[in-house]
């Protein structure tokens, strides 16, 4: 992560004082040295606040949604993930391109805190701050700098993320990272599964999803579950029953990534968003897979792409007699 | 884990098929009028088209306990609406690998193309379902409550 | 909306259904079904008693839905809306359950399996009922004149067709000449005779008529609109005008082959079969004594695989005449197939056998060869029958080639959103039921641009596609069976999924002007256009877009009612 907090704030001050924005989407710095938390600023005043780390793993796109209504432009700021969101955004018409003025930033790698500490068998007190090294975190704590291994402490969708450059932006603040050394197999936790037995899978998912509270967070976070009514809210007919059990949490899961089929950039948000850890990534990356295999699809790259579910091709694979 | 009382009582499986009004659904009137005798397991929902039947509607029937659920269509090339069953097509081969990842048979959702000549295929399509299904057991999403 | 009160007839079919299926128990059963406050049983419900027991339970009982377990509604569903249309109730109120073809027909040995499933077919039709809404049907006017595009043989019979009918015609023709391919032609078969007393007569017939007027030579650069309504905008010699139109017939014809085989194009004494009907029509063929003519001659190949239906008579045709101009002329034709099908071309192809034309099969494995230099001098040709090579004296070629889909089809399918088939001619609705319409409502299809057609057929054709025109152009307004969509403009997001699903382009966003949602991009329908397909409603994220008489409303709660869910 070469680029720095100080670069983004200043570019961000100028995008203020040119008058090319109103409003900005970015980071600042949260409740503890191992979380920042989204920000908005109305005016260049104060940039300050805006960071830019390895701690920001927050998708912005979202917020585009919340701030649809306001006057002027609205700046964000994108990592390579959030970009492919925006682009999601753009196609479902939910925002318009001459509304948004796109800060790309290259991304190397979010670290995941809960890794981190265990790793390096700290607690979150003992952390000041976690800079980019490269190949390394540089993590300082209260006992002095210490290197980790970014393999070790990455979130899971770092470990796979082949658009670590924004693929949209007006400004890219940073040179672009065309790849990341450590992906290789984007499937491994899909193929895992998929090798199981239905008896096993069903166990596993059962397990899994016997820990969903139905707390609709993941559903929340997701930049592409943007309908203004959900058909999981909608009161006739009813999709879903109230009751949570694993039956009803599966349906709710199911269509749920049936819903961001097409969409989903395994941004990650739904999983960190889960407050029980449920693994919600397997279940899109599934769809995911498919979606490449079958269709050649991959979601969130192009604009004029169209979303692979509502076309067709008279060669498709037919496997149905 | 049920007990073996039930185990040992005949399953007769219960089996939900989507018929489009223009292929399938003739295909299975074409069964009647042809006097093909077949299981009694299905039951026929009338859609105008496959791509009416969203994956909401397959997953629902499954939750619910039905022990499989059947989307049949006319063959590609010959929807009435020229590009419904394509659709469906598409969207059948998700549904279908994402139900076999959690853990469902995939012989539990199928999709079939049935002409309105062949009603011979459709009595075929109805035996060959309610058989595997048979098979297989009932639908284990039921065992989740 | 009153609570619904729904009414269920169980049809015995005599014993169709009645000698399987316990009736009475289905009836028991069905009454004590949510909403329901009658059930009957009928011997027939179809027959007139059956219909005035629905109007009178209508009455008496204060039914607002009626469902009916018989047969099949394909068939039946019209008689049986109609008879609630008559005791006052809004047929879309009614719902079909098919106990008959989907019950007791077949599983006639199950008589206790059979009236369970009866039953539970009985409360998922009741399940559905409950939510039926009533339903206007969709009127929209037709616009009284016609175009036909092709001014050839299918084209002009149509467009005479529906001009004696009344009917203002609008006849394009690209060329600056009317006729088609038939003005290049020699003689037609079966009858021997130049065609140009044909043609001039039809041509007569079409530029002396008041009611068809002319666009010629004039190409369609852009069409919108539906049945009944198509505005069409052609460019007649380089001007553009724009035409109203309320159906449209294409009849644009096909092209021969110019093949590049057998030399053709290298040696002068090569010919395709209608450059031979060129030459002697001029009267430019000269002398000539042995012929060879080839057929199939870039057709039934993996390429292109369709037989071209007119080139065995084609070739019989010149063959025979080219032994009548010169009887001690060798004619030999070499085939793959005869296809002379029927009385007239069976006899035709005798009697040219009896002139002495003398037929050769080859195989598409073992092709004829042309032996010469500067022209050719012989052919060499594998007869499959004798199985030896023989060698014919040759000094003219004629090949037989197939008529090949007009380069422009694929602007005009696009145009007009009518569908081409995978050899590039255009593709009617249905094979067999619906031979000269396309699928898009208003658009029908003649002639050879659908597929090889002779002049008989082409002729027919037309008229066809005439008489399936006038239909609409006749009841002045075309009415849309309400199972079109429909947008709840609050839910909608103006994702614009179900505009790109849409087959028949029957969706747009667009700002609304429903109060308070002004200026909101929403999915508007336009109920001409849709077809009722509801791929729409499948694929919207979040059912803002329904399909009415199959919401998700009524399918979720079949699918519920047959799980034992409420």
């Amino acid at each position: 992560m070469k680029t720095s907090s100080k670069e983004v704030q200043d570019s961000v001050k100028k995008l203020f004082e040119d008058g090319r924005i109103s409003h900005f989407i970015g980071y600042e710095a949260g409740s503890d040295s191992l979380r920042v938390t989204p920000c908005f600023l109305k005016s260049g005043q104060t940039v300050s606040r805006l960071v830019w780390n390895p701690l920001c793993a927050n998708n912005l796109a979202k917020y585009l949604l919340d701030l649809r209504k306001v006057e002027g432009k609205v700046g964000i700021l994108v990592k390579g993930c959030d970009s492919r969101s925006v682009v999601e955004l753009l196609k479902e018409n939910q925002i318009e391109r001459d509304r948004v003025f796109i800060v790309g930033v290259p991304c190397s790698g979010i670290v995941d805190g809960e890794k981190l500490l265990a790793v390096l068998g700290i607690s979150p007190g003992d952390v000041v701050a976690v800079e980019d090294g490269g190949d390394a975190f540089l993590v300082t704590t209260r006992e002095g700098k210490r290197r980790v291994r970014k393999e070790q402490v990455l979130r899971g969708e770092c470990l796979v993320c082949r658009y670590p450059t924004p693929v949209i932006y007006d400004v890219l603040l940073g040179e672009a990272i065309p790849s990341l050394p450590w992906v290789r197999d984007d499937y491994s936790l899909v193929r895992e599964l998929e090798e199981l037995s239905a008896e096993e899978k069903a166990r596993y998912w059962n397990r899994e999803l016997s820990q969903c509270i139905r707390c609709y967070a993941c559903r929340n976070v997701c930049p592409v579950c943007n309908c203004p009514e959900c058909i999981f809210d909608k009161k006739a007919p009813r999709w879903l029953s109230k009751a949570n059990d694993i039956s009803e949490n599966l349906v709710y899961h199911l269509i749920r990534a049936f819903h961001v089929a097409g969409k989903c950039v395994d941004c990650g948000e739904c999983e960190r968003a889960c407050p029980m850890g449920i693994p919600l990534r397997r279940l899109n990356k599934k769809v995911e897979k498919d979606l490449l295999e079958l269709f050649g699809y991959t979601a969130g790259i192009d604009v004029e792409q169209q979303p692979p579910l509502t076309k067709y091709q008279v060669g498709d694979l037919d496997e149905f007699l | 884990m049920p007990d073996i009382k039930e185990v040992q009582t005949e399953f007769k499986p219960k089996i939900l098929a989507f018929c489009c009004n223009w292929c399938a659904y003739a295909g299975a009137d074409l069964a009647g009028v042809s006097r093909f005798q077949m299981p009694t397991n299905v039951r026929v929902i009338r859609v105008m088209c496959s791509g009416r039947v969203p994956p909401e509607l397959v997953i629902r029937a499954l939750a619910n306990g039905l022990d499989g659920v059947m989307i049949l269509g006319c063959h590609p090339g010959d929807c009435h609406y020229s590009e419904g069953n394509y659709l469906t097509r598409r969207r059948a081969h998700v549904l279908k690998r994402l139900l076999s990842y959690i853990g469902i048979e995939p012989e539990r959702f199928q999709l079939r193309w049935v002409s309105a000549a062949e009603g011979a295929k459709f009595s075929a399509v109805v035996k060959e379902a309610t058989d595997k299904i048979t098979a297989l057991g009932p639908n284990r999403w039921v065992d989740k409550k | 909306m009153a609570a619904p009160r729904i009414g269920v007839f169980i049809c015995h079919c005599g014993t169709n259904i009645g000698g399987i299926v316990d009736v009475p128990e289905v009836v028991d059963y069905a009454k004590k079904l949510p909403y329901v406050v009658h059930a009957e049983a009928n011997l027939y419900t179809c027959s007139e008693e059956g219909i005035s027991a629905i109007k009178e339970a209508i009455k008496e009982y204060d039914l607002n839905r009626v469902v009916v377990a018989s047969c099949t509604p394909r068939t039946h569903q019209p008689l049986f809306r109609n008879a609630c249309a008559d005791a006052g109730l809004n047929p879309y109120l009614f719902e079909f359950v098919n106990i008959r073809e989907h019950c007791s027909w077949i599983h006639m040995h199950d008589r206790r399996e059979a009236t369970e499933k009866a039953k539970e077919l009985v409360k998922m039709g009741v399940a559905k009922a409950r939510w039926l809404e009533a339903q206007e049907e969709f009127e929209s006017g037709v616009y009284p004149a016609a175009m036909v595009i092709g001014g050839g043989v299918a084209g002009m019979s149509a467009a005479l067709n529906l001009a004696n009918q009344g009917f203002e015609v609008h006849l394009v023709e690209k060329e600056p000449e009317l006729g088609g391919r038939l003005l290049k032609l020699n003689r037609i078969f079966t009858i021997n005779k130049a065609p140009d007393e044909l043609v001039d007569s039809m041509v007569k017939a079409v530029q002396g008529h008041s009611k068809i007027k002319l666009h010629m030579p004039a190409v369609v650069k852009a069409a919108s609109g539906y049945i009944g309504n198509f505005d069409v905008s052609i460019d007649e010699d380089g001007q553009e005008t724009s035409v109203k139109v309320g159906v449209i017939i294409v009849a644009t014809g096909a092209q021969v082959l110019e093949p590049e085989l057998y030399s053709y194009g290298k040696l002068d004494n090569v010919l395709t079969q209608l450059g031979l009907e060129q030459r002697l029509k001029d009267g430019k063929l000269g002398e000539f004594q042995n012929v060879v003519m080839i057929n199939c001659v870039g057709a039934r190949i993996p390429e292109r695989p369709y037989c071209s239906r007119l080139c065995c008579m084609t070739a019989i045709k010149n063959a025979a005449l080219m032994k009548e101009i010169n009887p001690k002329a060798q004619v030999y034709v070499l085939h793959r197939d005869l296809m002379t099908y029927g009385v007239e071309f069976e006899e035709y192809y005798r009697k040219a056998r009896e002139a002495g034309v003398r037929f050769i099969r080859y195989t598409l494995s073992n092709p004829p060869q042309v032996m010469g230099a500067k022209r050719v001098e012989a052919v060499k040709v594998y007869d499959e029958l004798m199985d030896m090579e023989v060698e014919l004296s040759c000094n003219l070629l004629v090949l037989a080639t197939p008529l090949i889909p007009n380069a422009d089809n694929e602007e005009l399918s696009k145009m007009l959103k009518v569908p081409i088939g995978d050899g590039g001619f255009f593709l009617e609705a249905h094979v067999k039921l619906r031979p000269v319409e396309f699928a898009m409502d208003g658009i029908y299809v003649a002639g050879s641009c659908r597929w090889p057609a002779d002049i008989k057929e082409s002729i027919a054709q037309g008229y066809a596609a005439a008489s399936e025109a006038a239909i609409p152009l006749r009841q002045g307004a075309v009415r849309v069976e309400a199972i079109t969509a429909t947008v709840d403009p609050k839910t909608c997001k103006g994702c614009g999924t179900c505009v790109l699903v849409c087959p028949f382009d029957a969706i747009e966003l667009k700002e609304s002007k429903i109060k308070g949602l002004e200026g909101k991009i929403v999915s508007e329908v336009n109920a001409a256009l849709c077809k009722g397909c509801g791929l729409c409603a499948a694929a919207c994220p979040n059912r803002a877009i329904q399909q009415r008489g199959f919401t998700d409303m009524q399918l979720l709660s079949m699918v519920n009612a047959l799980s034992g869910k409420r």
